[in-house]
């Protein structure tokens, strides 16, 4: 009955608002990321960031990750870390807190795409300046 | 080669037959008829008549050789073709310079020259502006008969400047005759005959001349190219802007070859009143040194006393603050290489501040008339009247060094003209017979009372000239010994045959900017500065030492300005970086008074600006801003202050020797036992003389060469 006038849908909405924290922080929430949906938390990652699961929804927007919090809205798809990207991109449906991910000895641990920020890399040009500064003599 | 001077009649002799002008003769150039004086050769006919009849040996300012036969034309009723260059025309000539046989010739010749020349224009720097290449595309055969082994010849080392590939020589013998004639050292031969001739120094030794990169102009071929340029760049990927040099005070004109940002090469161009088509050596190779030692970002001194690079607003407000805070204790000292842009608005800008020392590193006695009047202190005869003349003193200079095109001058009319020269000075090589006086200062008393020998020779002369250096003029006696010339040059003048014409006191300076300082009020010489010391001294590229920090309260700060890091930048508290000759819109006057443009072939490097727009944002920030916002405003405040700085190209005449003279007779002194000196004596010194020149790694490497020479066994001591 509640679902033939829809009625179901306002409480869903009310139940995703509510699970959010609220309305300010669904709010937020779709500001920061667009969207605001129902899902399991399936895990977090070293770095706080949550991964979700909702099978209901459509392939490709089944499986999604809230970065962590404190990154605000200055987040980057390089931030999800490798054992995690298999799970969110349905290369695997074991996320590492079912299937724990293998680990060497020769791998190094995760690290963000550092491009724009103050970290990135410069290439430098290799040829001499084709004018000479001078350097002032140092003061005795 | 022979004695210059011996080959020479006949290509003079044609040209002094146009000036004294006997009836003309008429000639047929293709049939076009054309009247010249007799004694013209059938090549300058054919170029009176605008046919151009290609040569390689054949150059107007050098003696006619003769020997590369390119020129070949055919003479109607004549069975041979002749020599174009060395064949006096006759009355009635038919000359064809287009005919089958002319043209068969030509063809001839240039097979012959392309026998022996190696096929490496790929790989050949003059490639490009190579008149055997294009006179080959234009005149040669369109296929080779050569089948034999070409004759190859080894390299000579002929110094750090002029490279030589000699199996590329045709033997025009075109830089035998420079050396010979022009330069004056009798350095470059030939050896041999026929397909065994080869030029060369004979022995290994240098080719010891401050005119030798001229070589290099000269060689029609790739054989003699320079060395600081070899394999940078192709001649049809330069660009070019005509320019002005201020290695010296002649203010030769050049042409600054550019790209991507950087002087590649300096090249002459012509001006018959200044330097003909020649330049000098330091001209010429020391624009390496524009791309060392750049000041390209503002520096100030921080607390621990050393220069920190800074951004324009915190250079500008540090100088600005210490301008403002000397309540008019400002002096600035102007050097060598500035602009007549930027001294006018250096000087404004003292002024304005309340300060009224404006100095110039050179000296210049203030004695008598000092520097009131123009003709006091410019070469009034002009380095083409020099031509006329028949009798120069030099007096405390050595223009080979301190003015190599002036000394170029002297040369060639001391060869054509039978021009006599006297030194009074140091015995110095200049290249062509000079008669020495002595070192002594006395000698200028004895010459103007007459009572020394050479008095009579100066008084019999028609047109004399009284050359007087920097060096003597900075002596401490310098304005008591001018004063003397002074009186004896207008002695002279009274009682030679040029009369009010003539011009006979001539000042030769040695810096480019001397003139310009002088006309727009600068007080030459820096007592000013060392008697009073200011609060703030404002130094526009001074860098030859004449003022240094023990001469300056410890308190005094010092803003330097130039373009260069040398002696000014190193005691200089506040650092501005301003354009070098080659980057700025300027104004440069030369020894004569003409006022000559330099144009900018690139942008200053880095963070430095045009000089005049440094002092102009510098006023602004003290409060006491310049009435003028672009280069047409300076200029016409230029001309406000003196209006010959903006003629450009013109010398303007300068007079009142008589009131000069008669206020030199007031100058009294007591005169020095010292000699008569002159700082660049040998070639050695020629080399390193400014900011520019001793940032050069090319002159270096002359000095390094020349001291290496030194030991050369093979060389006349």
């Amino acid at each position: 009955m509640a679902s033939y006038f829809g009625i179901d849908k306002i409480f869903k909405a009310l139940r995703i608002i509510r699970d959010h924290g609220g309305i300010r922080a669904s709010l937020y929430q779709l500001y920061r990321v667009d969207d605001l949906k129902d899902g399991t938390l399936v895990g977090e990652d070293a770095m706080g960031n949550k991964y979700y699961e909702n099978k209901q929804l459509t392939l490709g927007r089944n499986r999604w990750v809230i970065y962590n919090p404190s990154v605000g809205t200055d987040y980057d798809g390089s931030m999800v870390p490798a054992e995690w990207f298999g799970w969110l991109h349905h290369k695997t449906d074991q996320p590492p807190t079912k299937v724990a991910p293998t680990s060497y000895g020769w791998q190094s641990g995760h690290q963000m795409n550092v491009t724009g920020t103050a970290d990135a890399y410069m290439p430098y040009s290799t040829t001499k300046p084709k004018v000479e500064a001078w350097t002032p003599p140092k003061a005795a | 080669m022979g004695h210059p001077g011996e080959g020479l009649l006949l290509g003079m002799g044609a040209t002094r037959a146009q000036s004294s002008g006997p009836e003309k003769i008429e000639v047929f150039i293709d049939d076009q008829p054309v009247m010249v004086p007799p004694g013209t050769t059938v090549l300058q006919a054919a170029a009176e008549a605008g046919v151009e009849i290609p040569r390689f040996c054949y150059h107007e300012r050098l003696s006619v050789a003769g020997n590369c036969r390119m020129c070949l034309v055919e003479v109607e009723k004549s069975v041979k073709p002749v020599a174009a260059c060395a064949m006096p025309v006759m009355k009635g000539w038919r000359i064809k310079t287009d005919s089958d046989m002319t043209r068969k010739a030509r063809e001839g010749v240039m097979e012959f020259l392309l026998i022996n020349h190696p096929l490496d224009c790929p790989i050949c720097d003059q490639g490009g502006e190579c008149d055997l290449q294009d006179q080959s595309m234009a005149f040669g055969s369109d296929r080779s008969r050569f089948l034999d082994n070409k004759r190859a010849v080894e390299d000579k080392n002929i110094g750090p400047l002029v490279k030589t590939i000699m199996t590329r020589c045709i033997h025009c013998t075109r830089c035998v005759r420079f050396a010979s004639e022009v330069a004056g050292v009798e350095d470059l031969g030939t050896t041999g005959r026929g397909s065994d001739m080869q030029i060369g120094t004979y022995v290994e030794k240098m080719l010891m001349s401050e005119l030798s990169g001229n070589v290099i102009d000269l060689c029609p071929v790739g054989a003699l190219t320079s060395k600081p340029y070899a394999f940078t760049a192709r001649p049809w990927e330069i660009r070019r802007t005509d320019s002005v040099d201020v290695m010296d005070a002649v203010g030769s004109n050049i042409v600054v070859n550019h790209r991507t940002g950087e002087v590649l090469r300096i090249l002459p161009r012509t001006n018959e009143e200044i330097n003909e088509e020649w330049l000098s050596d330091k001209s010429r190779f020391a624009c390496d040194g524009l791309k060392r030692q750049r000041l390209v970002y503002p520096m100030v001194k921080d607390s621990s006393g050393e220069l920190r690079p800074c951004q324009w607003e915190d250079a500008l407000l540090v100088a600005g603050r210490a301008l403002a805070a000397a309540q008019g204790s400002v002096a600035a000292v102007a050097g060598g290489l500035a602009d007549a842009e930027s001294l006018v608005a250096l000087k404004d800008l003292v002024n304005k501040l309340g300060g009224e020392a404006t100095c110039t590193e050179e000296i210049f006695p203030e004695d008598g008339s000092g520097t009131d009047l123009r003709s006091s202190y410019l070469l009034n005869t002009t380095i083409a009247g020099v031509e006329e003349a028949d009798l120069v003193l030099l007096v405390g200079t050595n223009p080979r060094f301190e003015a190599p095109l002036f000394n170029a001058r002297l040369r060639k009319a001391w060869v054509h003209n039978e021009l006599d020269v006297a030194v009074l000075g140091p015995n110095v090589n200049l290249t062509y017979e000079a008669e020495h006086i002595g070192e002594d200062p006395a000698i200028i008393e004895k010459l103007l009372s007459g009572t020394h020998p050479f008095s009579q020779r100066l008084k019999a002369a028609r047109r004399p000239m009284v050359v007087v250096g920097s060096a003597l003029l900075s002596r401490p006696d310098g304005g008591l010994l001018y004063a003397r010339l002074q009186q004896l040059a207008h002695q002279l003048r009274a009682g030679c045959e040029g009369g009010a014409e003539w011009r006979v006191l001539n000042v030769l300076h040695r810096v480019a900017s001397q003139v310009a300082a002088l006309d727009l009020g600068y007080t030459p010489g820096v007592s000013k500065v060392r008697n009073a010391p200011p609060q703030v001294l404002y130094l526009l590229g001074a860098d030859e030492g004449a003022i240094t920090r023990e001469d300056l309260p410890a308190d005094c700060l010092v803003i330097y300005q130039g373009h260069h890091g040398d002696r000014g930048a190193e005691m200089a508290d506040v650092v501005l970086p301003g354009a070098a000759y080659t980057e700025k819109m300027a104004t440069y006057v030369n020894t004569e008074g003409r006022a000559q443009q330099a144009q900018a072939a690139l942008v200053p490097p880095g963070m430095a600006r045009e000089d005049w727009k440094i002092i102009r944002a510098l006023s602004e920030v003290v409060g006491a801003q310049l009435p003028y916002d672009n280069l047409a405003e300076v200029r016409d405040r230029l001309t406000e202050v003196s209006p010959n700085l903006t003629r450009y190209g013109d010398v303007e005449e300068a007079n009142y020797f008589a009131q000069a003279s008669a206020l030199a007779q007031l100058v009294k002194g007591k005169q020095e036992a010292a000699p008569i000196d002159v700082p660049q004596k040998v070639l050695e010194d020629f080399y390193m003389t400014n900011s520019v020149s001793r940032a050069s790694p090319t002159m270096a490497k002359c000095i390094a060469a020349i001291k290496k020479e030194a030991a050369n066994r093979h060389r006349d001591k």
